[in-house]
């Protein structure tokens, strides 16, 4: 295999290489001998990098001289929920500066949960002659000042996705920074942004770039402003209205919806922010023709949004509030056939008592309707094993099964018991899961079961389960493909922890917050596994005045050939064999 | 799809270190109950480690992985468990509204735009009486937040400026809610209210007319007068 593979021809293997995409594929490539981790080196143009402390800057320029487009991903995913302090780290502008002499050819750069200063996006607007794709997800730290800057220097950018970050002080005068001679736009999500945005400015960006394919506003763009947007760029993919609510005025209704007749390969539709339902049926022209419909944010509700939603046939994901109910999940499963993707969020996820009927029975029909249903994001107040159950056999494909009980530690609430054998039925019929959330009331036999069938399983979040430390062996040591394993208010602790040490280092990171993890563990753990850094986030001060044997707040423990970092705050203590 | 690290596999010899004996540990007098397991292939790789780590010698038994068998509640062994609810107290409930943080795990980024739904409701209603009443013009924006920051105190806040109709009741209440958390003397006299308005001049709060300010202040500042 080695002569083999060394006697093929160079440029050949290079070719071939390029037909290759999927950087575990790459990496698989990589590891053949050595020529062929040299040549796949020199041709690599695309990574991904999970965890930003995982690997230096350095070392990837060093390996991949040619890269054209880098993903990066900052703080852990429990940050979404404010569960990591704000100042935790994340921060990109390292990355940046080092990218910024290492590649001037770069085209692309995504962040997910990274601190973006402005000064990080003058850099890229100004270090990269051909930057043409933006995207900063759930990212912080950058004002419109630094957009501006990308806006008026990167004349062939195609992308700029600002999806759920959080942007400060903006002021809608960035989008005129765009020169008039910009026109290579495809697509633009603002959805994120606080405030208004300068109307003309957006007007014209959208009618002079012929390739906008996907446009997402934000809802300070009034909905009367919709019509004319729409007459310029008919042919979008994927659309978010801002606001729509206006006066219900007869000539407004049907320019809009001749507005939205005319945009024919309209796939994708959100937004819909402070909906006046009067104004709903200007959409139902393209209804039959949308692929994805993402209600996450419109208040739309009853019969209103039940009939929005059965009109789109070929719905393939549907994000919806609970305001649909059970009897509209019912209508959804009777009218798309098609559907693989279902995110239902609470619209009042603090209050006492529930504000809809939403139970188990809407997902249960959902499994019966959709045959192809893959993926699940499911807020409700009660389930019972015997939903679950169903679920797992009408949905064998599912590869990813988030359940939020949003009461912690709910039994079925008919018979009272734990939800064990529910999501046993869940990871033993659905063989091909990825990513699992659980919640309600869950005993150590819940993980017995996860680790027994879940043999694809990468990421798992776990929240006010388990009894002891078995749970957590039982994941560590059967979950072969775990890669993210996040844990809160679990009595998870030292022992499973210490005695699967060596199964962290084939994991992106291990989250465990309000577990029992002490800080001797965590120091010993650090000292043992010089490939793991461990960090003990803590609010409270110094773990060091406190009993080692007190448990830690948070912790944190990655696998990296960086070492520790050195960006670390006030409330954050690493664990490696110098420090203890 | 991850950027290979190029880490070796995991060595199970390794393992010895943590042997809790050697580092200090109690050992569980009560891990040693064998439970009977049906192991799928791979599993038993995997379980050497957590043999190897308590110090046991289980004998081949292919068909058994020993586990930790405790008798009633495992942890509760544990010699820190009293002090974790006198010292080491795990704080949950310091969320408003009596909360514990990240749950339901709803995006941050979610919840303000939750917030802007519940004011949503009200636009949709005064546009309603528009229609039919025609008592104002123009819908506006339904929230007006901005960024309040005091002098020489790290935590920025956001305000919602239509809660309040007058400069006196903007600065009372600011500078009670940045006291009450400094504990900071209250009179307003020792400050002065500053905001940046949309030219981005920052200028003394109080110059024009509250409605005029309402529109035009993009973030304010309470700085501290001298002396």
């Amino acid at each position: 295999m080695l002569r083999k593979a060394s006697s093929f021809p160079e440029e050949m293997l290079e070719h071939v290489l390029s037909f290759i995409t999927s950087d575990k594929d790459r990496n698989a490539v990589s590891l053949v001998c050595k020529s062929w981790y040299e040549i796949e080196r020199w041709c690599r143009k695309r990574i991904f990098v999970g965890n930003c402390y995982a690997v230096r800057p350095e070392m990837v320029i060093r390996r991949f001289p040619e890269l054209r487009s880098v993903e990066l991903k900052g703080k852990p995913h429990f940050a979404d929920f404010d569960l990591v302090p704000d100042g935790w780290g994340g921060c990109v502008y390292p990355w940046i500066a080092a990218l910024a002499t290492a590649y001037p050819l770069l085209e692309e750069i995504k962040l997910k949960r990274m601190v973006v200063s402005d000064e990080s996006l003058e850099v890229i607007a100004k270090s990269f002659k051909n930057f043409k794709v933006l995207v900063l997800s759930s990212c912080e730290g950058f004002s419109t000042d630094g957009l501006a800057a990308v806006a008026a220097n990167c004349r062939n950018l195609r992308g700029l996705d600002l999806r759920e970050s959080e942007v400060d002080d903006p002021s809608g005068q960035w989008l005129s920074r765009f020169p008039d001679s910009f026109t290579s736009l495809a697509s633009l999500n603002i959805s994120c942004l606080g405030a208004e945005v300068s109307f003309s400015a957006l007007e014209r960006l959208v009618g002079r770039c012929p390739d906008l394919k996907t446009l997402r506003l934000n809802h300070a763009v009034p909905l009367d402003k919709l019509a004319n947007l729409l007459r310029g760029a008919p042919q979008l993919v994927e659309l978010g209205t801002g606001a729509y609510s206006a006066e219900l005025q007869p000539d407004v209704f049907s320019n809009l919806a001749g507005a939205f007749s005319g945009c024919k390969e309209l796939r994708s539709l959100s937004g819909f922010w402070n909906v006046f339902p009067g104004y709903l049926p200007a959409v139902y022209p393209v209804c039959s023709g949308l692929t994805s419909l993402n209600l996450r944010d419109a208040n739309i509700q009853g019969a209103d949004l039940i009939k929005l939603v059965s009109q789109c046939r070929s719905l393939q994901r549907l994000w919806v509030l609970d305001y649909i109910e059970d009897i509209g999940l019912e209508e959804l499963a009777a009218c798309c056939k098609d559907l693989t993707e279902l995110r239902v969020f609470p619209s009042d996820p603090y209050g006492a008592e529930p504000n809809v009927s939403l139970t188990e029975r809407g997902l249960v029909s959902v499994s019966e309707g959709c045959p192809k249903l893959q993926s699940v994001l499911y807020f409700c107040r009660q389930m019972t094993n015997a939903a679950l159950v169903t679920i797992a056999k009408n949905s064998p494909r599912m590869t990813c099964f988030r359940l939020c009980i949003i009461e912690p530690r709910a039994p079925d609430y008919q018979t009272l018991q734990p939800l064990d054998l529910g999501f046993g039925a869940i990871v033993e019929n659905c063989k091909d899961l990825r990513r699992l959330s659980l919640s309600g009331l869950l005993t150590d036999r819940v993980f017995e079961y996860i680790g027994t069938y879940a043999k694809k399983l990468e990421m798992l979040s776990v929240a006010f389960a388990g009894d002891s430390d078995l749970g957590l062996h039982h994941v560590l040591s059967g979950c072969e493909k775990l890669c993210k394993l996040e844990i809160r208010d679990c009595p998870f602790g030292d022992n499973a922890l210490l005695a699967n040490a060596a199964k962290l280092e084939t994991m992106r990171s291990l989250w465990m917050s309000s577990c029992s993890v002490s800080f001797r563990a965590c120091k010993l753990l650090g000292q043992k596994m010089p490939r793991l850094n461990v960090e003990v986030i803590d609010e409270r001060g110094p773990p060091d005045l406190r009993p080692e044997n007190c448990p830690v707040e948070k912790l944190y423990i990655y696998r990296t050939i960086a070492g520790p970092r050195f960006d670390m705050p006030g409330f954050v203590w690493t664990m490696n064999g110098d420090s203890v | 799809m991850e950027l290979q690290l190029g880490l070796p596999l995991p060595t199970h010899n390794f393992i010895e270190n943590f042997d809790l004996n050697n580092d200090g540990f109690d050992p569980k007098d009560d891990m040693v109950g064998l439970k009977p397991w049906n192991c799928e292939d791979g599993y038993l790789g995997n379980k050497r480690s957590f043999e190897v780590a308590f110090g046991k010698n289980i004998k081949g038994g292919s068909q058994e992985l020993p586990l930790l068998s405790w008798s009633g509640q495992p942890n509760d062994e544990d010699d820190w468990k009293g002090e974790k609810k006198i010292s080491c107290s795990i704080n949950m409930n310091d969320e408003e509204e009596n909360q514990v943080v990240g749950w339901p795990p709803i995006k941050s980024w979610r919840k303000k735009m939750l917030h802007h739904q519940h004011q949503g409701v009200h636009v949709v209603n005064r546009n309603y009486r528009m229609v039919t009443g025609n008592q104002e013009n123009g819908a506006g924006s339904n929230t007006r937040y901005v960024k309040v920051k005091m002098e020489g105190v790290a935590i920025t806040r956001k305000i919602d400026l239509r809660h309040y109709n007058s400069y006196l009741t903007l600065t009372n209440s600011l500078i009670s809610k940045f006291a009450k958390c400094e504990n900071l003397e209250k009179d307003a006299a020792h400050f002065t209210l500053t905001y940046q308005n949309r030219d981005g001049d920052w200028l003394i709060a109080g110059d024009v007319p509250w409605q005029t300010f309402t529109e035009s202040v993009q973030r304010l500042e309470i700085v501290r007068n001298a002396g």
